[in-house]
């Protein structure tokens, strides 16, 4: 086997397609895509919202985007980082974290168009399916959810913040069949398990199962909590002032940006094409001067 | 058995997607938006079997008479015996493209409008019609040296240097 030549032949690279770029950094699945920008024709230049959520180790990134040849263009955004803000400050990535992004970013997108005394959306969360109903002369602002790349199981945190933007006021077309605590055998949601969830009620049980039978791993995997007083009664509580907090002031605040730190230069700065010119000069004229000075030494 | 001439034949070449561009069509053909009265382009676009025009009408350019939910409706120029018609056709977007032959009549129109505003702002008339290129002008030889070129008489000496 050692000496099998599986070489990439030079008409093996001559023939090689290569995927769209963000298909081969894995980011992007375009048959999804295609299908959620695409606009009908005969609504020309109505742009299309997709709502997207995307989640990484540490943040949640809830988007409202529509789609134009330039680029996509992001009409508002919300992280889970912001929550701090509004009184949340453990467990940024988990299904009620997901549900406070979502509220918040629905909030905020009614605010900034001015919808949002008109469509208030769901104000006590209660866990059962709710859709927006047209109110008044505006028709609710019309979402699509995006998931991206991850898998649609039932009880992911996507739903989470799906849940949260409906409960906001926003018109995404969905079903209940992906939220936590709709069970396959009786094909309904229960609306308890999944207010349970809302509320970090998993996150709460948990709590409390670890602190009776492995206080050390208690301690570890719930440092944080513990550091700012966060026991398993009071989460649900927490979590509603959360939302109570989002809908009272659901604007933007754009943190103070710092001027960047000067750093130390490892490397040698490069020259200007000016720069490199007069340089030039300099060498030349020191060479002919000592040339000048050879010819003199010579003679 | 004979050849059949079904809707889609002889064209093993013409709808097949050219060379390392096959796959996901980029997502601008669907982002283009198409009013009625613009001029589009008809490329099959072999990777879409929806909606896709006869073999006839790739490479055609017409106008947009029609505006539906994912296609266009083009109206194309085809000649049948001795005469014209004009054909009604619906294609799906992913094989229209926006055409660029009156793109240099559009921006003409927009420099003239611009530059008859601001005439008409100074106050004077100017005509904004394009003049076809004339012959050129006359001019004057500059700086050229003569040199008198003569014959210079055989000599078969000098011209026998390589093989003598």
């Amino acid at each position: 086997m050692v000496f099998v030549k599986a070489q990439k032949s030079k008409a093996y690279f001559k023939r090689y397609q290569v995927k769209f770029k963000r298909r081969r950094e894995g980011k992007t699945d375009y048959r999804a895509r295609i299908r959620l920008i695409n606009q009908d024709k005969n609504k020309y230049n109505t742009p299309k919202y997709r709502l997207v959520v995307r989640f990484s180790n540490k943040d949640i990134v809830a988007q409202i985007v529509s789609a134009t040849i330039a680029g996509d263009v992001v009409l508002a955004a919300a992280h889970a980082h912001e929550l701090p803000r509004y009184g949340l400050e453990v467990g940024l990535t988990n299904y009620a974290a997901a549900y406070c992004t979502g509220l918040l970013l629905a909030r905020r997108v009614l605010k900034m168009l001015e919808m949002d005394s008109e469509y208030e959306g769901n104000v006590e969360a209660t866990g059962e399916d709710y859709s927006v109903e047209p109110a008044g002369e505006r028709r609710p602002f019309r979402a699509l959810l995006d998931v991206g790349l991850i898998r649609t199981t039932t009880g992911n945190r996507v739903f989470g913040a799906l849940k949260g933007a409906l409960d906001g006021g926003l018109d995404i077309p969905h079903s209940d069949k992906r939220f936590a605590g709709f069970s396959k055998d009786s094909k309904q949601l229960d609306v308890d398990v999944h207010r349970k969830y809302i509320y970090g009620g998993h996150v709460a049980a948990y709590m409390s199962t670890l602190m009776e039978d492995e206080p050390e791993k208690y301690q570890s995997h719930f440092s944080e909590y513990i550091k700012r007083g966060i026991e398993a009664d009071n989460i649900e509580a927490m979590y509603k002032k959360v939302h109570a907090a989002i809908r009272a002031d659901p604007t933007l605040k754009k943190p103070e940006k710092q001027p960047p730190k000067e750093h130390k230069r490892y490397n040698l700065k490069k020259l200007t094409y000016e720069e490199r010119k007069a340089r030039l000069i300099e060498r030349l004229n020191a060479l002919n001067s000592a040339a000048g000075d050879e010819d003199e030494d010579d003679e | 058995m004979p050849a059949g001439h079904g809707l889609r034949s002889r064209t093993r070449d013409l709808f097949s997607r050219p060379f390392r561009k096959k796959g996901y069509i980029p997502l601008t053909t669907y982002l283009r938006t198409y009013k009625i009265g613009d001029y589009v382009d008809i490329k099959v676009n072999g990777a879409v079997h929806k909606g896709m025009p006869h073999k006839f009408y790739h490479g055609r350019t017409g106008r947009v008479w029609n505006v539906t939910k994912r296609a266009i409706g083009v109206e194309v120029n085809k000649q049948v015996g001795n005469r014209i018609i004009r054909k009604r056709i619906h294609v799906r977007i992913e094989h229209v493209q926006p055409s660029r032959c009156n793109e240099d009549f559009r921006l003409r129109k927009i420099k003239n409008d611009q530059l008859k505003a601001e005439a008409k702002a100074r106050g004077e008339k100017i005509s904004t019609k394009r003049q076809p290129e004339g012959p050129k002008l006359g001019f004057m030889v500059e700086g050229a040296t003569i040199e008198t070129v003569t014959p210079i008489p055989y000599d078969v000496v000098n011209d026998l240097k390589g093989g003598y």
